[in-house]
């Protein structure tokens, strides 16, 4: 499946003073809307944490083990997507289970991992990511060609905005389905034989 | 007639369509409630999971900020053509994918999405969803729709309109079919009624066409019509007896006056022969004698008829009065030249009752059969006694009856063979007084006869007193002793009456005083001290009754025999009487015979309280 091209809309300057203006004096009202309203502009990497956490809600953890035990997504090379995940997870949970986030160096255990992010700054991250896929952790990565180190999620940037391509191989490898509903909107889906 | 049936069938058409259409209006009414709330209830929850689908389609482009993702999710919406615009808002209120349908605009779309819920403004309903997923809010839906719940109700009132006038129109004819059942029969009743009223006609008859409360009432129309026509025929007849009778008492009274006048012409003829003038006073008694018995019989009956008149019960023997009416008849029968045969039981046949009275009857029927039977005829009496009844039969050769006037016969007025030129005519009122008599006695009276010309014979059967109860033969027959001179006063107001009482005591050799008021008759008493008084009780200046009780008081006077004499023979002028100390008690007119038997001294006692037959 091909990505088509798009474009995005960049909301309207008034329209974003405005809003932020109604969410100052709404302000004790409307706290569920505060971390979005506190920044003007998500970073990359705030955003790729945000991205991290919500895919636990759209891959069937097989063989993940209690439930009770926390999700743990390990964050490697990247620490502002570590910074940032750090700060969404604590209170939070996908589907009953609660998630926590882990910074790790290349030569750290993968042991009770579920999903591990390899950021741009890790050293020879195929074999991070194929040591990892053996042990059944879900691996996502960044890169252009990330995909290719062998992980399942690989976050791509198009058009200044965040987007991911997914290879259901390497989930498949991995020992974990992703749900068609993410695939929808993934830049890019590899099949098998792809 | 078409007012009357317009009316009454107007009335129930109205009734039946009023019933019809109120009963369609109330259920459309429920109908039309109960659809539109359904059809509310069935859009609120189609557009709610029309916004459930696009919120799970959605929720991974809001969750990875795809809005190409999340316009493509919602463009599947326009396969819901009622669908306008649809919306999908990030969670923190973004618009972030919109479906506008073509021809819409887009202004209707809100810059912010609002509570969660539906809302209906005119002919649209908007429905606000949140989109959640795993228990995080992603954003919320938008659709809106057209609603057109008003154009629907007028879908429905325009069935409604067919089906109602659909529905009067198979009413109306239904009824005009079952209606028929209905006021037919009444119409014809009507009709029938109209008809009666009109033409007086009531011989006419409704008919019956059914077995309900109509069928009834026909019934019970055509029975009072019976009724009527009934009554009607009665009272004719009964108007045309009265006529009938009216003519032939004029008559009768009549007849016996012209030679009377002729009589009385020859006495007053100086110089007529004295045989001559004898035979003219004898044929004045005789018509005389049947004026009286006229009038007396129908006094009689009118006493009956009215209750006034009783009979004393005292037993006598049935012979006695037989050969006192036949005494009475035989003149007449004679004169008609019937051959008379008369047979009597030998012994005696004691019944309850007044001999006068049924002297009375046997006298009538004995000059009916010598009436009614052409001259030279066979009559025929015989008294016997049968099982426990005393019979007496008269029978004759004479004209005899019709057997369908037998019924009849006794009935007032009923003339039998009347003819116009007939010689022997009456007034119809002997037979009626013969029944009544006879059952004043607790007897009957039959007629039979085997038909006109044949003869008749009538049969008076009468309940014998007590078994054996028998009196002493006394000899019948006029072999009575000779009345004793007795001195006697008579007091009346009526100087006729008086008079003539006066003259047959004198007559028969008794020393009689007349007076005319209560005043001078206890002078008289006093001074005269009769041994018999006839005293009338209504006498001016001092009635009867006071006057017997200052007699009883004088010792003088105390032993006469005193009579009263009243118009009246009630129960309580008797009671009174004997109270007020009179001897006997006797009723004008009075019959001479009693007179007779008081003043031989023969007379009963008055009873205590004698007993009255009542009129059956």
């Amino acid at each position: 499946m091909t990505p088509e091209p798009r474009s995005r809309i960049p909301p309207p300057r008034a329209a974003l003073a405005r809003r932020a203006a109604a969410a100052l004096a709404a302000l004790a009202l409307a706290c569920a809307w505060l971390p979005q309203a506190r920044a003007d502009q998500p970073t990359d990497a705030r955003v790729k944490a945000a991205f991290l956490f919500k895919f636990c809600g759209y891959i069937d953890w097989k063989g993940a083990g209690d439930k009770s035990k926390p999700l743990v997504i390990g964050v490697m090379g990247n620490d502002d997507v570590a910074a940032e995940l750090a700060a969404i997870v604590p209170g939070r949970n996908v589907n009953g289970r609660p998630v926590a986030a882990r910074r790790l160096k290349p030569s750290d255990s993968l042991d009770g991992i579920g999903m591990l992010f390899i950021g741009a700054g890790t050293d020879s991250p195929a074999r991070v990511a194929d040591r990892a896929e053996k042990k059944g952790v879900l691996v996502v990565s960044e890169g252009e060609d990330g995909l290719l180190t062998g992980s399942a999620i690989n976050f791509v940037i198009d058009n200044d905005r965040v987007g991911f391509e997914v290879s259901l191989p390497a989930a498949e490898r991995s020992g974990h389905d992703i749900s068609a509903r993410l695939l929808a909107v993934a830049r890019r889906v590899l099949r098998d034989g792809a | 007639m078409a007012r009357a049936r317009s009316s009454i069938s107007h009335r129930i058409t109205v009734l039946v369509l009023a019933t019809t259409v109120t009963a369609l209006a109330l259920s459309a009414i429920g109908l039309v409630a109960y659809d539109l709330h359904a059809y509310q209830q069935q859009w609120t929850r189609s557009l709610d999971l029309q916004a459930e689908i696009l919120a799970r389609a959605s929720a991974p482009a809001l969750a990875f900020n795809d809005p190409q993702t999340a316009q493509k999710d919602l463009s599947i919406i326009r396969v819901r053509e009622a669908v306008l615009v649809a919306a999908i808002y990030t969670d923190d209120g973004r618009l972030f994918a919109s479906y506008v349908r073509p021809g819409q605009t887009a202004d209707g779309i809100p810059e912010h999405p609002q509570a969660d819920g539906f809302r209906i403004t005119g002919d649209q309903i908007a429905v606000f969803h949140r989109v959640v997923e795993s228990g995080e809010p992603l954003g919320t839906i938008y659709i809106r729709a057209t609603y057109l719940p008003w154009s629907r109700l007028g879908d429905y009132l325009t069935i409604l309109g067919v089906v109602m006038v659909a529905s009067l129109v198979l009413a109306a004819l239904i009824l005009g079919w079952l209606q028929r059942g209905i006021t037919a029969p009444i119409l014809e009743v009507a009709g029938v009624a109209r008809r009666v009223m009109g033409q007086r006609d009531y011989s006419v008859r409704a008919r019956k066409t059914t077995d309900d409360e109509i069928g009834e009432l026909v019934d019970a129309f055509n029975g009072m019509l019976a009724e009527v026509e009934r009554r009607t025929e009665a009272l004719h007849d009964a108007d045309r007896r009265k006529d009938e009778f009216l003519a032939t008492l004029a008559h009768e009274l009549r007849n016996p006056l012209a030679p009377i006048r002729n009589a009385v012409q020859i006495l007053r003829t100086p110089g007529s022969p004295p045989d001559m003038s004898q035979r003219a006073l004898e044929m004045m008694e005789r018509q005389l004698r049947q004026m009286v018995r006229l009038v007396d019989d129908l006094l009689d009956v009118s006493r009956i008829t009215t209750g006034r008149l009783g009979v004393q019960r005292t037993p006598f023997d049935v012979r006695e009065a037989v050969a006192g009416a036949v005494e009475m008849t035989r003149p007449f029968i004679a004169s008609r030249s019937h051959a008379f045969e008369v047979e009597v039981d030998p012994q005696p046949l004691m019944v309850d009752g007044d001999s006068t009275r049924l002297a009375q009857v046997i006298g009538n029927l004995l000059n009916n059969a010598a009436k009614y039977t052409e001259p030279g005829g066979r009559i025929s009496l015989t008294v016997a006694r049968e099982d426990r009844d005393a019979v007496i039969r008269v029978a004759d050769n004479g004209v005899g009856i019709a057997p369908e006037s037998l019924a009849g016969i006794f009935d007032m007025f009923v003339q039998v063979g009347q003819s116009p030129g007939r010689v022997q005519t009456g007034l119809g009122v002997g037979l009626t007084l013969v029944r009544q008599l006879v059952e004043l006695h607790g007897g009957t009276v039959t007629a039979r006869s085997d038909g006109l010309g044949k003869g008749s014979e009538f049969a008076v059967r009468l309940p014998l007193a007590g078994e054996g109860a028998s009196r002493p033969d006394r000899e019948a027959g006029g072999n009575e002793p000779p009345v004793p001179r007795r001195r006697v006063l008579v007091a009346d107001d009526n100087v006729d009456f008086a008079a003539s009482l006066c003259a047959v005591l004198e007559a028969q050799g008794h020393d009689v005083r007349a007076v005319h008021d209560g005043v001078d008759a206890l002078a008289a008493m006093q001074a005269f001290l009769p041994e018999f008084a006839f005293l009338d009780l209504g006498m001016p200046k001092l009635h009867g009754y006071e006057l017997a009780r200052r007699l009883r008081r004088d010792p003088r006077t105390a032993g006469c025999f005193i009579v009263a004499l009243t118009g009246w023979g009630r129960e309580d002028d008797r009671h009174r009487a004997k109270e007020a100390g009179f001897d006997t008690h006797l009723v004008k007119p009075v019959d001479p015979a009693r007179i007779e038997e008081i003043l031989r001294g023969e007379s009963p006692p008055m009873p205590p309280r004698p007993k009255a037959l009542a009129p059956r």
